[in-house]
């Protein structure tokens, strides 16, 4: 290696920058998770193409993200596991929605708050979910009334615990025309 | 050793050796044999088959037909594991003395030391040196190259290499070729001499005349694939056959088809 | 062609061998990883960071600004420690390390020096062939390890001053979305891509026949060989990985 010292001295240079690169990268991803972050679940009707590495956000500010999204066996629901930032506290009743940035965005979980006075326990269940709404479902429906989807349909095809009202007038707005 | 060669079993045996490649056969039906303790030059026109000999004896070639005895024994067939402690007792010269490039002058002295006994290198530097003083090489070139040594220089090398591990035979292919009289001089006297010295029974092919009448005990022509004559090397100049007459004599016109 | 696939198939059958069983040559082994690993570094760097920021520079351009963030260092990431990290790095050591070994080992050959390394009671599979293999297998994913990373520096850099992204934004992002099993798919592969390198190297230079024409052509068939069997061999391990 002595015959080749220009090219041993760039390859210590090399290693150093990669370790040095390295070695702040994961200091700067420990910082962005405060210590003792926390697992919580929530099912869905529909995740809507929601990823584990989606972020989770709570007033619009990143608070996790999502771990792991399975499919429950027996009662055919999304499983979804949420990774949250440790200091970052919910209300047990609070609302986590899939929702997406604009048209083309990704999906990811937008977390509403209630009003209860006690916190979302580590590995406690969001019991209010809103899965993902169809929006090219809902566009066919004013493009194509006729389409053949009762208003009864619309609403479970978006898979909401809750049926927003959007859904509804729209089906009832088809089924008008 | 003289009239009783009969009985004596021979160090090294050739029987009924043939070998061809894609075009010609190379040897066919070789069989020689050399008496240990003696030194046995092996001539031929190029091409002869003289190098494809040599290597069979040493297994880095395998014969389509024939066997080769070490001691009356029959190493045709050894795999390479078994064939590797024989080495132990063979020594080579190869033609360009084949020394390892990237290794210094010592380590390539030694290479069998080190890497097959399992010799530690303080020891072997000096059983490497001692050979190299038998090769009339100085300690100063210990630490050089091969890449920064002449011709000559690097067949002393090759020859201690050879040597270092006392082995009863030893074979040279084409010693003297491409040096200059006078070294080449030098190499003959130094095979003789370590062959005297050691012991060994000495295998070598060249086209030097000179130096086969300087290192032989013994001559062999090899012409079309099989010995056409044997013989004490002082016969070489006095025998009747017309093959042995054409080569020495250096002349295009005999039994030897020149236009190979 | 059938006969040359098992004649290299027997060569990486004895190569193996020797590299798995005793006796081994620890001092050449080191040697090796010393001229195959550390000394690539420079160029495995330079391709990593290239290429990196090339990627970068694609998905910048290509107009995906909702999630450009997360977009960029996601595919990045994925894109470096997956394919272009052991794909790139493979190649790069098939041009260095495959044509030096196969000239080196070649120029053995013509000189007979293969040949006297036998008559000195030493296998040239143990000795030559063995330590370059096993220093191949264990410096590519070494070397993909740090070409991951410098290719990751190499988009950030690219998303700090095209996008303007936080420094800290985008490595969180590419920390979220790596996964432990997109770097070890990756480290498997140039594991598997080391192996072929080393390979084609020694065994070209060990068949090489014909003097110093011999041994150019001989590198560069080690060359060309390595970088077709590196891409096949990549195609069939990504589908292998994207299936599991």
């Amino acid at each position: 290696m002595r015959r080749h010292w220009g090219e041993t001295a760039m390859g210590f240079v090399v290693l150093a920058l990669a370790a040095v690169f390295l070695l702040w990268s994961l200091a700067v991803a420990r910082a962005g998770r405060t210590g003792g972050g926390y697992q919580v679940s929530a099912k869905f009707g529909d995740v809507g193409g929601l990823q584990p590495g989606a972020k989770v956000s709570l007033a619009g500010v990143k608070v996790g993200s999502v771990s792991s999204v399975r499919v429950d066996p027996k009662t055919f629901l999304a499983v979804v596991q949420l990774s949250l930032d440790g200091d970052v506290h919910v209300p047990s009743d609070s609302t986590a929605k899939v929702t997406s940035d604009g048209l083309l965005g990704g999906a990811h979980v937008a977390l509403t708050p209630g009003g209860a006075e006690d916190d979302l326990k580590p590995g406690g269940e969001i019991s209010n979910t809103q899965g993902s709404v169809d929006l090219f479902g809902l566009i066919g429906q004013f493009i194509r009334p006729h389409g053949g989807n009762t208003p009864a349909a619309v609403s479970s095809a978006s898979g909401a615990d809750s049926s927003s009202p959007a859904s509804s007038s729209a089906g009832a707005a088809a089924s008008g025309y | 050793m003289s009239a009783v060669s009969g009985i004596e079993v021979p160090k090294l045996e050739w029987r009924s050796v043939a070998k061809r490649f894609a075009r010609a056969p190379v040897l066919d039906g070789l069989d020689l044999a050399v008496a240990p303790g003696r030194s046995l030059v092996l001539i031929g026109g190029s091409g002869q088959g003289k190098s494809v000999t040599l290597k069979i004896a040493l297994g880095l070639m395998q014969p389509d037909a024939g066997q080769v005895l070490l001691d009356g024994v029959n190493v045709t067939a050894l795999s390479e594991n078994e064939r590797r402690p024989l080495f132990s007792r063979i020594g080579m010269l190869f033609q360009g003395a084949a020394l390892f490039d990237s290794l210094t002058i010592w380590e390539n002295v030694a290479f069998r030391l080190v890497h097959s006994d399992g010799i530690p290198r303080r020891e072997a530097r000096e059983r490497a040196i001692a050979a190299m003083h038998l090769v009339r090489l100085s300690p100063d070139v210990a630490q050089l190259y091969p890449g920064e040594m002449s011709g000559g220089m690097q067949k002393r090398v090759g020859l201690a290499r050879a040597i270092v591990g006392q082995p009863d035979i030893l074979f040279f292919d084409e010693p003297t070729t491409g040096l200059d009289p006078i070294t080449a001089a030098a190499i003959d006297e130094l095979i003789v001499d370590k062959v005297r010295s050691l012991g060994c029974t000495a295998v070598s092919i060249t086209h030097d005349l000179a130096s086969a009448r300087t290192i032989a005990d013994e001559v062999a022509m090899l012409y079309q694939g099989r010995i056409v004559w044997r013989g004490p090397v002082r016969e070489l100049d006095t025998t009747e056959n017309p093959y042995v007459r054409q080569f020495v004599g250096g002349s295009s016109q005999g039994p030897i088809d020149a236009n190979v | 062609m059938a006969a040359a696939v098992g004649r290299v198939a027997h060569f990486a059958g004895r190569g193996l061998h020797a590299a798995v069983t005793p006796r081994w040559f620890p001092q050449q082994i080191l040697r090796q990883l010393g001229a195959i690993g550390f000394l690539s570094l420079p160029v495995v760097g330079m391709t990593a960071w290239f290429t990196g920021a090339a990627l970068a520079l694609n998905i910048y351009s290509s107009g995906d600004r909702f999630n450009a963030e997360q977009v960029m260092a996601q595919i990045v990431a994925l894109g470096i420690t997956r394919e272009l990290g052991p794909v790139l790095a493979a190649l790069m050591l098939a041009g260095r390390v495959a044509a030096a070994i196969a000239s080196e080992i070649g120029a053995m050959r013509a000189t007979e020096q293969i040949d006297a390394m036998v008559t000195l009671s030493t296998d040239p599979f143990r000795y030559l062939i063995a330590p370059r293999l096993i220093a191949a297998i264990i410096a590519l994913p070494l070397l993909t390890l740090v070409a991951d990373i410098i290719g990751v520096a190499g988009g950030w850099q690219v998303a700090i001053h095209m996008l303007g992204t936080s420094p800290q934004i985008y490595i969180a992002n590419t920390a979220d979305f790596l996964t432990a099993w997109d770097v070890e798919s990756g480290l498997i592969k140039a594991a598997v891509f080391g192996f072929i390198v080393g390979l084609m190297g020694c065994y070209h230079g060990m068949t090489a026949v014909g003097g110093a024409r011999g041994v150019g052509r001989a590198t560069t068939q080690a060359v060309v060989s390595s970088a077709i069997l590196i891409l096949a061999a990549d195609y069939l391990l990504t589908s292998l990985f994207t299936r599991l």
